[in-house]
């Protein structure tokens, strides 16, 4: 056995910048992909054609090809074609945030479709206007039910982040290659951000745990 | 008050309400009865627009409301729902569901919706629960709680959809002394109903419905003893 993680203490600092790196951009791509996610499935279940009709294509083209693909293509292209020359953090939270919008679309929709059609009538009943019943009703009852999928959807993007290493944005997984690359040992490094990874998700875990009691208050 | 006319009602090509004539008045308890599947629960949520008529016209004190379906909203407020399985907001306590609507859809202050919701809880008998969640109050409780939710929004206009029928039976009285509370402040009540005691007590007229037909509309007292209709003898022979 060739193993020796006393080589990778100069490197353990370096590696750790990089939850805070992977943290930033997997923190702005939830909150992209949660409020796109809301809104197109709103569209999906209203009664504007259109709209409906753009939502699905929409979740068919970004569930139907790689992220992998769909980062590259942003990366690459957007400066090609408007001289912009976007930065791989802002790329990241671009592929990542429009790529889980349309998973989080259907997860949302479901929620809204299991819900109780007898709430919607008794607050259509009371005259509450559309948009209201929807935020104040219709939705927090949703997502009660939607939360374990949701955060399996937030586990996965997190974890799937080390995808963004492939446009030389340094993240966790990135810096392990990096550090790799300078110790000519890789196996040391990938199992020390392997460990982060899963020290992340853990946590994630935990919070979605404690969100859920607190939903369950009222039952 | 409320005009019925020619109103007709088809799910797909199911014809659940056949040409409905009808008027109600001012002050007026009307107790809609018959068999289940004859439409009479088609017929109340047609009057708040529920369920949107296939043809026919309703007017509300002199608005049409197949033709304002903008103003539906303000509509609907001035008419009180009460559904067969409460429907009361599972996420609000007690409180919040009495305050919510009058807040979101009327406007009304914060402090004078909390005194409106004390005030009602407590004609209801429920003062001491308003810091509840509905999940944790009886049928009929929750079926009390959803009276005071709907008188909250001050309607000119009740409908019940079958309030007791889902509740134990030893719940049902509780209910429907509410109810008679209610009719005896003047209340304009329409209530679908199995009740037949309550519709002979309380109601001032009586809707026999059958297969989507008005088949018949009387006093209750006559109603009940002297159905004039074949249909109205046979559904009365297997209840009473």
């Amino acid at each position: 056995m060739n193993l020796d993680f006393s080589q990778i203490v100069p490197y353990i600092p370096f590696m750790l910048e990089g939850i805070w790196v992977t943290l930033k951009f997997v923190f702005f791509a939830i909150i992209l992909g949660s409020i796109l996610g809301t809104v197109l499935a709103l569209f999906k279940i209203g009664s504007a054609k259109p709209l409906r009709w753009f939502a699905d294509a929409y979740t068919s083209i970004f569930r139907g090809t790689p992220l992998i693909l769909q980062l590259m293509i942003i990366y690459y292209s957007i400066p090609q074609l408007t001289g912009y020359d976007i930065s791989p953090f802002l790329s990241a939270i671009l592929a990542f945030g429009l790529n889980s919008s349309a998973y989080i679309s259907e997860i949302i929709r479901a929620g809204i479709q299991a819900v109780d059609k007898g709430q919607l009538e008794a607050a259509q009943a009371l005259g509450v206007p559309y948009g209201a019943m929807m935020k104040d009703i219709i939705l927090p009852q949703a997502l009660k039910n939607i939360l374990p999928a949701l955060m399996n959807e937030f586990i996965t993007l997190t974890k799937e982040s080390a995808i963004v290493s492939t446009i030389g944005y340094l993240d966790l997984m990135r810096r392990a290659q990096v550090v790799g690359a300078d110790l000519f040992r890789n196996f040391e490094p990938l199992l020390f951000v392997g460990l982060i990874y899963w020290c992340l998700v853990m946590g994630l875990t935990v919070v979605g745990r404690m969100v859920e009691r607190r939903l369950k208050l009222s039952d | 008050m409320i005009d019925v006319r020619a109103l007709s009602k088809k799910f797909g090509d199911n014809l659940v309400l056949s040409d409905i004539t009808t008027s109600i008045q001012k002050g007026e308890v009307v107790a809609i009865i018959g068999p289940s599947g004859s439409g009479k629960s088609t017929f109340l949520r047609c009057l708040n627009l529920l369920e949107t008529p296939s043809s026919g016209s309703i007017e509300i004190n002199g608005k049409n409301l197949t033709a304002s379906k903008k103003e539906i909203h303000k509509i609907r407020q001035q008419i009180g729902m009460v559904f067969q399985h409460f429907h009361l907001f599972p996420h609000m306590t007690v409180r919040e569901n009495l305050m919510y609507a009058p807040m979101k859809a009327k406007g009304v202050k914060k402090y004078d919706a909390e005194e409106k919701a004390r005030q009602l809880l407590e004609r209801v008998g429920l003062a001491q629960k308003a810091d509840a969640y509905p999940n944790s109050l009886s049928g009929g409780q929750k079926q009390r709680v959803a009276i005071a939710r709907a008188l909250a929004m001050e309607p000119e206009l009740m409908l019940f959809d079958e309030p007791t029928s889902a509740l134990d039976p030893e719940m049902v009285k509780e209910v429907l002394e509410v109810m008679k509370d209610l009719a005896r402040s003047g209340m304009t009540m329409v209530v679908v109903t199995h009740e037949m005691g309550f519709a002979r007590e309380v109601a001032d007229r009586v809707l026999f419905l059958d297969h989507g037909v008005l088949v018949e509309e009387g006093e209750p007292e006559s109603f009940f003893k002297h159905p004039t209709s074949e249909r109205a003898r046979d559904f009365l022979d297997k209840v009473l």
